[in-house]
């Protein structure tokens, strides 16, 4: 589905990711775990198109992705939660989320997905005509799954969808991101909740400093010195 | 005190002068709002909207193109496709190479544009120093209400604005093209990876920006049957002043701010002894006691960076 070969990018002099390879099969939760810094957003972020790598290749679904333009490469069928979420802070709950769905503005198409959605979060058909800013971070959390869904993405790609919520509501989120890996959507999880990450995912991947440092099944990982004196603190 | 119908003659005047002064303020208020630049070139992109509305009046006479509501429409559609291209033109050529450049850059290579479509102007179109007289292209006639005179061409006048600010509503808060504008203007990166086309919204946002110059520009040329090459110095300037009063980045506030001027300028003509005189004094105080206790404008939000 994904296979990152070998990436490595530059901000200006600075040297962020080294040779980091990720590969995801079809089907698969891989989940990528690192400290605040280490490039896990910048990995995200060179994955979409918003940062050009300087070394190595991305394929998605066998053909290569690296150097085309972000908008090309979402739609092939990579829905994205960005870190922060970065909903569009002015726009309705359903404004954000014809956006996810923008390559396939004003079709029914959307309008079927937009139900389905609403199924799936009637937290979100309740604040339909609200302002997005003016919800809590939970409804905003689901906002942005939401709108990364309405794009009907073969791999969703999410930046620490947890961050900021609480226990209750975390739960929530990882309940959700199983069920939409259940029905077929691949997916990449980064995330700095080690212990619940790898509870969901297949395997994973470490990352520090920008180098893949760690790499196995969740098991495997979760058995590791480092992320068990890193993450785990067992 | 002066008499009642002089205040609404000169109220009904302002609206005129706003209704252009706002169309100009939209397009800075979307270029800032979209990409955060002022194109301060957008002035000149005005006379040049009003010089091509003129010259394609003279190609309607030579080829004798006869029915007047025709070849003012043409006249308009005309202009604003030639003035947007040329504002998309300028874009790619000031703005987007410097994206990452200090902002200072964009203000300098906008501002030298603006020169540069000036001189142009001046030496390539015929005797181009020379005000041109715009030919009237509306209806003629008036009504008085009330000793009010109200102009037919007037009327016209307002009705083109007002229409096209409707649509420019339309386009941004129900198209796909318009919905892209928005989201660039709140995030920029949320929006590429929704799969929104940067290059493509900014040339857009650029196109319609320029448009609205080009019509701004005509319109003037009908409401003062007159137009220069430097007209663009004073019209960008409160142009961007009514869209910094309005709030910079706010399509209703550019609105609002255009509108507010033009009533102020006149309004001033109408209470002040010798007022024409000094019409503009007077708005612009009124913009720097706005600068001074409303910095982010009327409807504003984004703080401003100064340039």
């Amino acid at each position: 589905m994904l296979e990152v070969q070998g990436v490595s990018t530059r901000y200006g002099q600075i040297s962020m990711l080294r040779n980091v390879s990720v590969a995801l099969g079809e089907g698969e939760i891989a989940c990528l775990l690192g400290p605040n810094g280490a490039g896990k957003t910048t990995l995200i972020r060179t994955i979409v198109g918003i940062v050009r790598p300087v070394a190595g290749s991305i394929l998605f679904r066998g053909e290569r992705i690296d150097g085309l333009k972000a908008d090309q490469i979402v739609k092939r069928g990579i829905g994205v939660v960005p870190e922060g979420r970065r909903i569009f802070p002015k726009m309705t709950v359903e404004e954000n989320l014809r956006m996810g769905a923008y390559a396939d503005w004003g079709t029914r198409e959307v309008e079927s997905r937009l139900e389905q959605i609403f199924d799936r979060f009637p937290r979100l058909r309740e604040r339909r005509r609200q302002i997005a800013a003016t919800m809590s971070g939970g409804e905003q959390a689901m906002l942005a799954i939401g709108r990364a869904l309405m794009g009907r993405p073969k791999l969703l790609l999410l930046d620490e969808p947890s961050l900021g919520l609480s226990p209750l509501l975390v739960e929530q989120i990882f309940e959700m991101i199983q069920a939409i890996n259940r029905q077929g959507t691949t997916v990449f999880l980064v995330e700095q909740n080690a212990r619940k990450t790898l509870a969901l995912a297949h395997h994973g991947y470490l990352l520090q400093k920008g180098e893949i440092v760690g790499a196995g099944t969740a098991a495997e990982l979760g058995e590791s010195d480092i992320v068990r004196h890193a993450y785990l603190r067992a | 005190m002066p008499p009642l119908e002089v205040i609404l003659q000169q109220a009904f005047n302002g609206l005129m002068l706003g209704v252009m002064y706002a169309l100009i303020a939209v397009g800075f208020t979307l270029f800032f709002g979209v990409l955060d630049v002022i194109h301060f070139s957008h002035g000149d992109i005005f006379t040049l909207g009003a010089f091509a509305g003129l010259s394609l009046t003279f190609l309607w006479g030579a080829v004798g193109l006869g029915n007047p509501a025709v070849a003012l429409l043409l006249t308009f559609l005309g202009a604003l496709l030639l003035t947007g291209l040329i504002g998309v033109g300028a874009e790619r050529a000031c703005v987007k190479p410097l994206a990452k450049a200090p902002p200072l850059m964009t203000l300098l290579a906008t501002l030298s544009l603006g020169l540069v479509i000036r001189e142009a102007i001046l030496i390539f179109y015929p005797r181009g120093a020379d005000p041109k007289p715009f030919p009237a292209m509306l209806p003629q006639g008036l009504w008085e209400i009330g000793g009010v005179v109200i102009r037919y061409e007037n009327l016209v006048i307002l009705a083109i604005g007002a229409g096209a600010m409707v649509l420019v509503d339309l386009i941004i808060n129900r198209t796909r093209v318009g919905a892209s504008m928005r989201a660039v203007a709140q995030d920029a990166e949320a929006a590429q990876m929704m799969g929104v086309n940067l290059n493509r919204t900014v040339d857009f946002t650029f196109f319609l920006g320029s448009a609205l110059a080009a019509v701004a520009g005509i319109l003037n040329g009908l409401y003062y049957s007159e137009i220069h090459f430097i007209m663009g110095i004073m019209g960008g300037v409160i142009g961007f002043s009514a869209a910094a009063i309005g709030g910079l980045g706010n399509v209703y506030g550019a609105i609002l701010g255009g509108l507010l001027f033009g009533v102020l300028q006149t309004l001033a003509a109408a209470f002040i002894p010798r007022g024409s005189e000094f019409r503009d004094v007077v708005a612009f105080a009124v913009v720097m006691v706005f600068m001074v206790f409303k910095p982010t404008g009327i409807l504003g939000e984004k703080t401003i960076e100064r340039v």
